[in-house]
């Protein structure tokens, strides 16, 4: 049991650090800079909790509006550039917040024991959930709520105004720019959205590893963010998901017991994916499989 | 008199430096050529570049360890297992996916990354693995300044790959047509180039080149790990920014700043700095001239674009 709650907390942890990727490739953006933010909502909400003795909430709110802060200054300058400019540019930026992090040395006497980022060990006590008697499925039903209240949000987000924008901005920017919609607010507004979905991500990751350390915070993983949105499909914000639920749910926990193999059939799965499937597994076809499904349970219940 | 000896002995540190830096950074500047025209042609990003490289010089390891190979011979496979690799991943990320799907070959291309990864993993499980050097060592002084023969060889065999680059597009039947293609894939269709051979000809030259570099890079470090396929593509993909991408002359500048900047803050501010100073540089540089140093200004590109709708 343990086991698969851990599970699903990590699914739950890389879906958020995926749709805060998502919100920026609705606007046809592709950031890697989404680590980034992760690693500033870690660190900033692990020191919190663990340095200052803030609850968990707080102290999340907090790495979640930093998160959302560097997002914008990062935002300014570099959605100036496009495409695989601003790839280069927010990996640029995701090893550069890393390699700050491996130089950070900030220890401070919590209760007779030295605690906080330690440059190159890491950043290791960070026990919120043990001190406070918080078992394994409490944190899970935690990160879930958090969960939730994203893909409520973002669901929304997508049937309003704002969300209209952003996709028109996505499909077309200079058609959008034309029919009146001002490009550098929405697209900064996306990456500051995005920075705080990664920064609340971020803090709940390092409550849950209780160890954090620049190492985490790779290019590999920001390259698994946008994999979800892209592998998932931004017609909707359940592609994510699905998209999450499959890599690290079946690819990565399943195939487990193939040992050392599973990497080189782990490409090979993914490029069968994108090949079979270029727009997401959630794209419009399966949506109306899906729809069809339910309805056609509908029709049955109603005879 | 001890003053000016002290700011002399300060412009000599200064110096060598910049000769370390020019020398490295001519290796950084063929990784540059490598990703250019692979964009250039393809106008895809192929991220396993660096990883391709490392198992090609993984199966160089190997031989020189099991096989006790000769360094000609380590050479010799490093480069044909680099092709060879280029040649897999250019089949399978590439050609099997849609030419519009930038992403998604990107994507794909990152996914061939770990299993490259864990190929060179499961072939020597182990993390550092010494290469053998180069058949000539030691080094040469010009009066107060000292030169590596590793450097001198790797600065030579560049100058000579460059002209032979440089001769192969503008000189030859292939070089127009790849020039073609990456000027418009569809007309060069139409003018009897097939488009997919070309971009399978153009993988195979630049593993060709990614090959020779990495013998170069590892010859000279003289130990290879895992990790060196995300080094070479960050080195690859900063050196091609900064230029700007699509300009050969470009990468090779572009080359020449990232090895300068970095020996000069590893001298003046340490090894933690290193790579910092090179993403801040890469960042400042993409944000104040997104065309890159020689690039086209991004205003004169959206123009180009413009003018071709």
């Amino acid at each position: 049991m343990e086991y698969y709650l851990g599970i699903a907390q990590t699914i739950g942890i890389h879906a958020l650090l995926g749709w805060s990727a998502y919100v920026l490739l609705l606007t046809g953006q592709l950031s890697l800079a989404q680590v980034g933010f992760f690693a500033i909502g870690a660190y900033v909400s692990a020191i919190l909790t663990t340095m200052f003795g803030f609850h968990i909430v707080p102290a999340l709110m907090v790495g979640a509006l930093l998160g959302g802060f560097f997002a914008m200054l990062v935002g300014f300058p570099a959605l100036r550039v496009k495409g695989l400019m601003l790839v280069v540019a927010t990996i640029a930026f995701t090893q550069f917040v890393s390699l700050f992090f491996f130089n950070v040395h900030w220890r401070r006497e919590v209760d007779g024991v030295m605690a906080g980022p330690d440059s190159t060990q890491g950043f290791r006590e960070i026990r919120f959930y043990a001190a406070n008697g918080w078992d394994t499925l409490d944190v899970t039903l935690f990160i879930w709520l958090f969960v939730l209240l994203v893909m409520v949000g973002l669901w929304w987000l997508d049937r309003s105004r704002a969300g209209a924008v952003l996709r028109a901005v996505g499909a077309d920017d200079l058609a959008a720019q034309s029919s009146g919609i001002n490009l550098t607010v929405a697209k900064v507004t996306a990456m500051t959205a995005g920075g705080v979905i990664a920064g609340l991500a971020g803090g709940l990751y390092a409550h849950s590893a209780t160890y954090v350390d620049h190492l985490t915070f790779s290019v590999l993983l920001a390259t698994f963010a946008i994999a979800y949105p892209i592998i998932g499909g931004i017609h909707n914000v359940l592609g994510t998901l699905a998209a999450t639920i499959f890599i690290q749910g079946i690819l990565i926990e399943g195939l487990r017991f193939l040992g050392d193999w599973r990497n080189i059939l782990f490409g090979l799965l993914i490029i069968l994916v994108m090949n079979l499937k270029p727009n997401g597994i959630m794209d419009a076809r399966t949506m109306r499989a899906i729809k069809r499904i339910f309805a056609g349970g509908k029709t049955a219940d109603s005879k | 008199m001890a003053i000016e000896r002290e700011l002399f002995a300060k412009m000599v540190d200064f110096v060598q430096n910049c000769i370390d830096g020019i020398m490295i950074g001519a290796a950084y500047g063929l990784l540059a050529i490598g990703f250019t025209i692979i964009f250039g042609v393809m106008r895809r990003l192929n991220l396993s570049f660096g990883p391709s490289i490392m198992l090609g010089a993984f199966f160089g390891t190997w031989a020189f360890l099991t096989l006790n190979a000769a360094p000609w011979m380590v050479l010799a496979i490093t480069i044909a297992g680099t092709v060879i690799t280029g040649i897999y991943v250019e089949r399978l990320c590439f050609w099997a996916i849609r030419r519009d799907a930038t992403i998604a070959s990107m994507v794909s291309s990152f996914a061939i990354w770990m299993q490259l990864d864990e190929v060179a993993i499961l072939m020597l499980p182990g993390r550092t693995y010494p290469f053998p050097e180069m058949f000539v060592s030691g080094g040469l002084n010009f009066g107060p300044f000292f030169v590596r023969a590793e450097h001198l060889v790797t600065l030579l065999v560049t100058i000579l790959m460059v002209v032979g680059i440089r001769l192969l597009l503008y000189r030859t039947t292939f070089g127009l047509a790849l020039r073609a293609v990456s000027e418009s894939s569809d007309a060069a269709k139409y003018m009897g180039i097939n488009p997919s051979r070309i971009t399978f000809l153009a993988f195979i030259l630049v593993s060709l080149i990614g090959g020779v570099a990495g013998y170069l890079l590892l010859a000279t470090d003289q130990q290879v790990t895992p990790y060196f396929g995300l080094w070479v593509t960050f080195k690859g993909l900063i050196a091609m920014m900064l230029g700007g991408m699509g300009s050969i002359p470009g990468a090779i500048i572009g080359g020449l700043v990232l090895g300068i900047i970095e020996t000069q803050t590893q001298w003046y501010l340490g090894n933690a700095f290193k790579d910092m100073s090179a993403y801040v540089v890469l960042f400042l540089a993409l944000v104040l001239r997104p065309g890159g140093l020689l690039g086209q200004g991004i205003a004169e590109r959206q123009d180009l674009a413009f003018r071709r709708v």
